[in-house]
């Protein structure tokens, strides 16, 4: 009977998994980029953060093809709509690492104070924390599912969305703290060092936003 | 050499197809839960399907048979046993056609309904709408709506106890220890049950449940418990639960099949039997007696249907659903199981192939399983309103030309 061939669609979880590899992947190279930039490195830099920019277009067609298989007609264990924003969400923090990549590419700094330096290549460490941890909560919603929606998996996943929470305020508190020592040395920057870092700044920050905006999106999945 | 009928010969053709319809269409009804689960392989599963289905036909099926089935004509009012011949072969014509039509689309259709709609097809040609016992009519279509609905209204509860009971707790690799055994063994309760009423063709419920379900339930139910406890295989609680039941459903789909070749062999050979008996002594009674080769023939017809068109369906079946766990195909089985038992007991003709679905999508509802298609849905109505007429209006033009042929 085909009815059976028919019965079951394919869940968008593993695919949505795969994507956050993706993603992970993203953040990661852009981290490298940020280190190579740190050390000065900026031939090898160049190459890295191009592709961080391939890694992200890896990651938009994986999301097209999770958005064309999740059909309306489907009766699913979390609704469509938030798997789709969620997806959306996810998409984004690649987006940002992308946006952060760019800046990279604009110019090649003549020299910045070590610890602006510092500060920087800590909020991409940070970032890819909170990527790491995007990933673990897209992995423990499946396990939450699997598990038929038990207590003890959901305050798992809740501790994982807090864990995220935590992460994007204390690039929060790097972010200020890097915007004022900019303006603390706005003597010894020039106006387009000081907003080439500000905006290197900025888009780290994205980042880990999307990571918390994803995170929201899970605790939604969850209380249905 | 006694010279054979030709009339019983076109008949005995025609039930086997009717048999080998059935194997290729409802084959993966008991077994694509266990193949979708990867709980055993597409060949495995024909094996199964093939020998069980054929010992439940053979063995364990009617040996009286009602001439028209489930009563849904007055059998009264067929006094011409001519008439009961090609009635017969109208009918089961009709319902092969409509099955292999239906399997070619895809459609979740019932072989009892089928058949039932092929009966009442050539009565209303041969004797008018009074000839159809409507009460009994009645029930059949209450039936169709009944069965998906309490099907997921089951899978619902016990999908929501099974995974609170095993994965709740503090401990859940012990509390899997303790609980997967209860639920092997409430599964085996119904087995047992199921077994004496469907297989046995017993009549008293108390004694299918007090002499055969709970003894085989905690029976079961220790020798699991025990099993569990020399060798829980993994660290962790979700592949060990997993592997447990992987085990039990090899057990739970061959038991549906079992249970599927015991009753719906009937639809297939109960228009044989009654052929046979007008050729061999001549009365078209009520009740007729069912030769053990008749049995046979409706067997291997389904074992064949299994192994021909059934191992394709499986096939597709392990490939498509790679979505189901075991303990949602426990969860499946379990319910569908059920379901057909409280039917079977109240006399309702229950369709197998709804209520599964019907499991399917309540366990859908109870947010455990991760996409089922809603069309499935659509296809189940399509399927109820089209089965019985179909096979009555092409039952009654088939009637009409052998009436005027012969």
């Amino acid at each position: 009977m085909q009815v059976w061939t028919k019965l079951f669609a394919k869940s968008p979880f593993k695919p949505l998994i795969k994507h956050s590899d993706v993603v992970l992947q993203t953040v990661e190279t852009l981290e490298r980029a940020l280190r190579l930039w740190y050390e000065g490195n900026y031939e090898e830099m160049e190459k890295v953060a191009i592709e961080v920019d391939r890694l992200e277009d890896v990651a938009d067609r994986i999301k097209e093809e999770i958005r064309d298989s999740l059909s309306s007609k489907f009766l699913m264990a979390v609704a469509r709509e938030d798997v789709l924003i969620y997806l959306h969400m996810q998409d984004k923090v690649a987006d940002a690492a992308e946006d952060t990549a760019k800046w990279l590419l604009v110019k090649r700094p003549k020299d910045i104070p070590s610890d602006v330096k510092e500060l920087i290549l800590q909020m991409g460490t940070e970032s890819i924390k909170a990527a790491k941890l995007v990933h673990e909560a897209i992995v423990q919603m499946d396990r939450v599912i699997e598990s038929g929606f038990i207590d003890k998996e959901i305050e798992r996943e809740y501790e994982i969305i807090k864990a995220i929470e935590s992460v994007e305020s204390k690039i929060d508190g790097l972010d200020t703290k890097l915007m004022q020592l900019v303006f603390e040395k706005e003597n010894e920057l020039n106006w387009g060092e000081g907003f080439y870092i500000l905006n290197i700044a900025r888009t780290l920050s994205n980042i880990s936003d999307k990571a918390k905006d994803a995170a929201e999106r899970i605790r939604l999945m969850m209380n249905k | 050499m006694v010279s054979v009928d030709p009339w019983l010969l076109i008949t005995v053709i025609l039930g086997f197809a009717m048999a080998w319809a059935i194997g290729a269409n409802d084959a993966a009804n008991s077994m694509s839960t266990a193949v979708g689960a990867k709980a055993i392989t597409p060949k495995q599963a024909v094996l199964i399907a093939g020998v069980l289905e054929f010992t439940g036909a053979y063995f364990f099926g009617k040996s009286v048979t009602e001439t028209i089935r489930k009563g849904i004509l007055y059998s009264d009012k067929i006094t011409d046993p001519q008439v009961l011949v090609y009635g017969s072969i109208a009918a089961l014509l009709a319902a092969t056609i409509w099955l292999m039509v239906a399997t070619k689309f895809g459609l979740p259709v019932s072989t009892t309904h089928s058949i039932i709609g092929g009966i009442a097809g050539y009565g209303i040609v041969y004797a008018g709408l009074s000839v159809v016992n409507w009460d009994k009519m009645g029930q059949v279509v209450l039936s169709w709506i009944l069965s998906p609905i309490i099907g997921a209204l089951m899978a619902y509860l016990i999908f929501k106890a099974l995974t609170k009971s095993v994965f709740q707790s503090k401990d859940p690799a012990r509390s899997a220890r303790i609980w997967s055994p209860v639920w092997i063994g409430l599964a085996f309760v119904v087995i047992g049950t199921m077994f004496y009423i469907k297989v046995l063709h017993g009549k008293d419920l108390k004694t299918g449940v007090l002499f055969y379900g709970i003894p085989l339930g905690i029976a079961v139910f220790i020798l699991s418990y025990f099993l569990i406890k020399v060798r829980f295989l993994s660290s962790d609680p979700y592949i060990g639960v997993e592997s447990i039941f992987k085990k039990v459903q090899v057990v739970t789909s061959g038991y549906v099949a079992l249970a599927h070749g015991a009753n719906d062999v009937a639809n297939a050979i109960g228009p044989v039997a009654a052929v046979y008996a007008v050729a061999t002594m001549g009365l078209a009674g009520m009740q007729v007696p069912v030769p053990k080769w008749i049995l046979a023939l409706g067997g291997v017809g389904i074992a064949v249907g299994v192994a021909t068109y059934g191992y394709k369906v499986m096939e597709t079946v392990g490939k498509k659903i790679t979505e189901l766990t075991n303990t949602r195909g426990f969860t499946i089985d379990f319910s569908a199981a059920t379901v057909v038992l409280i039917a079977s007991w109240l006399g309702m003709p229950i369709s197998t192939t709804h209520t599964v679905v019907g499991a399917v999508i309540g366990i859908g509802l109870a947010r455990g399983v991760k996409a089922i298609n809603k069309d499935i849905v659509k296809d189940i109505i399509i399927s109820w309103f089209v089965t019985v007429p179909v096979a009555a209006v092409v039952s009654a033009v088939i009637f009409k030309i052998l009436m005027f042929v012969g």
